[in-house]
């Protein structure tokens, strides 16, 4: 292992390469008159948000130059290929343009196989920009999904000390909170689509905290519109009707008492929409951590008074919210046998977003069947 | 005619004499281009299309099995008197007789499974012939294990009929609400043939292809679990060949057909039914030469900028009688909506602006294209008065008159993973004038809403009969999320 690090010290670079233009030379994916999207010489797939590349690291493992070349990726299925020697290992990655309705997708497939019968370990780094937020199975850049994760392999996680963990968006300056108040009431998070908002804290193992979730309602003036469900490990679930409890641009705080249950040293929360409430989109503006014990009047935490000695104070959507994982960094540890080893993303291509894996029903099967039902005729109506 | 001697209140007893009368005369004429008997003028025209041609066909293969224990029993059910042979031999016909009215291959096992290893050899050979669906017939309760390995093991869409004598309840209380699995728990063959329409449904969406006349652009994509393909072309096309569009036998034989069949017509004139009829025969050009099968037109942009002499109302009229849906301002999902009702429930129906009546409490559902042939696209259709597009003056659109008192579905794929459904009772059928809006306009008492303002969606569309049941095994079926109008005002509930 330590050869790897030694490896991977040498090899990865720590910063994603930064995005070309979309005008730049290279190989055309081919759509079925969808916006256009291509891979540059060095093998990156260059979007309208940015490019991605894939850089591998390892004992024995080295990045040789990119082929790149157009042609079928699967029966019927126009696409790029690109082909790299990778020292111990083969990269052999294919990208098509699946034609999910509205704008499409772009399917990056990377096939890694180890070119003697033994096992190589490898550290495959998906470079994004640096901003790009990796969540559970979304990277997000500026609120837009830019690529779906598979369910497996799972990434290598290297979690922060607290941060949001879910598929939400920020919407900073969202609420107008009316009265005496701290200032972080004017952001939020969104679950769109009815997605939970979810943060993790670490705590000492099976350690407790008085949690209090912050809520200012400034889209609906009546209540019963946006009904929300905390869950905060440890604590009693519990309904919040911002409005009904304290009525339009109003700020409100609740008490929870947290507990690490499980012992794994963190502390999960997560607010959810109310099954059958009217607006499924759940939202969350503030959360204060406090020590255990007596805890302080919601009262005084809405004010903003005590945050100096809340132990975290989390401004939901602001300019001081993080995702729990580090940034642009989205790392894989695969152990590559001679049989190969596959890793599947979805990337959204210009105009898209990649809607979550947990509402939609594509797999890599059906996306590259969809492609090749589409483009089998494509070519005869292209011209008209 | 059923449906006739149900009609309260609406009509006088001359009026739905009438109106049987002009009913079985334009049913005559639409069965003549469907049955393909002596063609008519129309017909012999060389660029005549027939709309049935317009309908995906697909093939739809299901395999079938029957499970049971070892023979032969005794005690526990069905018990000693179930007479297997001639339930076998019962099952081999109704299966034989659905293949024949539903078009689908359906092919039973020869010999009933009756252990461990032909349950194996049923799991393979679906992995291997992968068809459309699987339909196991129990013929003993003993079976529900197996049943639980197929819902999990088979990977296709599983229908379960278990006969009277072979389930309690608690052997179907969980299976029969999971995802991709439809149970029946009955006698009824006919709930096995909802089933088996449910699987004939989906494939038609998987090959169908919806024109999406809109914009200026060309491309086509899929979308997610329905399969079906959308093509994008510019919305200019649609102009450019209805300008082309001559007026032909066709046409002229078309357009008087829908004035003589009318029950009334107040505005419209011979040349506005002449246009909508070109509009009709243009439509059917464009699908057949996209190889499409429906449409959505971004018809009240086309009127606005007044690049057609019509809008489209009329002829959307016809081709949702013969099937063919086709969908209004470019709403994708009312689109695919209207192929439900189409597909799975074999009826047109039309997507609606919904207003909330609140001195009744009722939903106003309107709009200018709905379909006449309600009870079935094989049946006699609902009479009408031909009017204009009420926004823009322009055109024919059909004041359909529903029938009062019936049962009607809303149906609204919100996307492709989320089905709208609610019930509801027609009260009565809107005039305009007084009223403003759209042409076919009902009122509707909903069912299991409080209150009318509460109905979720817009372009809902309404279809007649109550279908609620169906629809949300349908969804079942395919891993879309059914959800309905809230029962209780929202806001009503909770308040500080």
């Amino acid at each position: 292992m330590k050869r790897i690090a030694v490896a991977l010290l040498g090899v990865i670079v720590a910063a994603a390469l930064p995005p070309r233009s979309n005008a730049q030379a290279g190989t055309p994916i081919p759509t079925p008159g969808l916006a256009a999207s291509h891979v540059d010489s060095e093998g990156r797939l260059v979007e309208d948000w940015g490019a991605l590349g894939i850089r591998l690291a390892g004992d024995g493992v080295h990045m040789g130059p990119a082929g790149v070349s157009a042609g079928d990726v699967a029966p019927g299925v126009p696409g790029v290929r690109i082909v790299r020697d990778g020292g111990a290992v083969t990269l052999d990655a294919t990208v098509f343009r699946a034609p999910v309705w509205p704008s499409g997708l772009d399917i990056l497939t990377v096939r890694l196989a180890s070119k003697s019968d033994r096992d190589v370990p490898v550290r495959l780094t998906v470079e994004l920009p640096a901003s790009a937020r990796v969540g559970k199975r979304l990277v997000s850049l500026g609120g837009r999904a830019i690529v779906g994760l598979p369910e497996r392999p799972a990434p290598v996680r290297e979690l922060r000390e607290w941060g949001h963990w879910d598929e939400a968006a920020d919407l900073p300056g969202w609420a107008r909170p009316e009265g005496e108040c701290d200032p972080a009431f004017r952001n939020i998070r969104a679950g769109l689509g009815g997605v939970p908002i979810a943060y993790r804290f670490a705590v000492e193992p099976g350690g407790a905290a008085n949690v209090f979730l912050g809520f200012c309602e400034s889209h609906w003036r009546a209540a019963g519109q946006r009904p929300v469900v905390c869950q905060v490990e440890g604590a009693p679930l519990q309904e919040i009707d911002p409005i009904a409890r304290w009525g339009v641009h109003k700020p409100g705080a609740v008490l929870f008492a947290a507990r690490d249950v499980n012992g794994d040293g963190r502390l999960d929360v997560a607010v959810l929409p109310k099954p059958g409430s009217p607006d499924v989109n759940p939202i969350l503006n503030v959360i204060w951590l406090f020590p255990p014990g007596a805890a302080p009047s919601a009262e005084a935490v809405v004010s903003g008074r005590l945050n100096a000695v809340a132990t975290r104070v989390v401004d939901v959507g602001g300019p001081g919210d993080q995702a729990l994982e580090a940034a642009g960094r989205l790392q894989y540890d695969l152990v590559v046998a001679k049989s190969g080893t596959e890793l599947t993303l979805l990337v959204a291509c210009p105009g898209a977003t990649v809607e979550s894996p947990s509402r939609s029903a594509w797999t890599p099967e059906t996306l590259r069947a969809a492609a090749a039902r589409v483009m089998a005729d494509w070519s005869a109506v292209a011209s008209r | 005619m059923g449906h006739v001697n149900q009609c309260h209140g609406c009509l006088s007893r001359r009026q739905c004499l009438q109106y049987i009368t002009s009913a079985a005369i334009v049913a005559t004429a639409a069965g003549r281009e469907v049955a393909g008997a002596a063609p008519s003028p129309r017909e012999r025209s060389a660029d005549f299309i027939d709309p049935a041609s317009l309908r995906p066909t697909p093939k739809v293969r299901v395999a079938a099995a029957l499970l049971r224990m070892p023979t032969p029993y005794w005690l526990g059910w069905p018990g000693t008197t179930f007479d297997l042979d001639k339930h076998t031999k019962h099952v081999a016909s109704q299966i034989e007789r659905s293949r024949r009215t539903l078009g689908i291959d359906i092919e039973l096992a020869e010999k009933p499974i009756e252990d461990e290893a032909g349950m194996s050899a049923l799991v393979q050979r679906v992995a291997r012939s992968r068809p459309d669906a699987l339909l196991v017939v129990l013929q003993h309760m003993g079976c529900w294990g197996w049943v639980e390995r197929l819902a999990n093991e088979c990977g296709t869409p599983l229908l379960v009929m278990s006969p009277i004598g072979t389930s309690f309840t608690g052997h179907v209380i969980g299976i029969s609400r999971r995802p991709g699995v439809y149970v029946v728990s009955s006698l009824e063959w006919s709930a096995v043939e909802d089933g088996l329409r449910m699987v004939r449904a989906k494939r038609m969406f998987e090959e169908s292809r919806i024109l999406w006349i809109h914009n200026n652009q060309r491309n086509e994509t899929v979308l997610d679990r329905l399969g079906t393909r959308v093509r994008q072309i510019p919305r200019d096309t649609f102009n450019e060949w209805f300008a082309r569009e001559p007026v032909s036998e066709e046409v002229k034989d078309v357009a008087a057909d829908m004035r003589r069949h009318a029950k009334r017509i107040v505005e419209p004139t011979m040349e506005d039914t002449l246009n909508c009829a070109r509009a009709y025969t243009t439509a059917k050009k464009l699908l057949a030469a996209e190889k499409a099968n429906a449409l959505s037109m971004d018809c009240l942009g086309m009127v606005g900028a007044r690049l057609v002499p019509t809008p489209p109302c009329g002829a959307w009229t016809l081709l949702q009688d013969h099937g063919i849906t086709a969908g209004c301002e470019a709403d994708l999902f009312g689109a695919t909506s209207l192929m439900l009702t189409s597909y799975l429930l074999g009826r047109p129906g039309y997507m609606n602006d919904p207003v909330a009546e609140t001195a009744k409490n009722l939903l106003i559902a309107a709009h200018c294209t709905s379909g006449t042939r309600l009870w079935g696209f094989d049946k006699s259709p609902a009479p009408y008065i031909m009017r204009d597009h009420s926004e823009s003056s322009l055109g024919v659109s059909m004041q359909v008159l529903w029938p009062v008192g019936e049962p009607v579905t809303l149906v609204r794929f919100s996307h492709a993973g989320e089905v709208i459904v609610d019930t509801g009772k027609l009260v009565s059928n809107v005039p305009t004038p007084p009223a403003g809006g759209c042409r076919t306009s009902v009122e509707i008492r909903m069912d299991d809403v409080e209150d009318a303002r509460d109905v979720l969606g817009f372009h809902q569309v309404v279809t007649l009969g109550n279908h609620r049941r169906l629809v949300r095994s349908f969804c079942q079926l395919y891993g879309i999320n059914p959800i309905h109008s809230p029962e209780r005002a929202p806001h009503a509930e909770g308040v500080a």
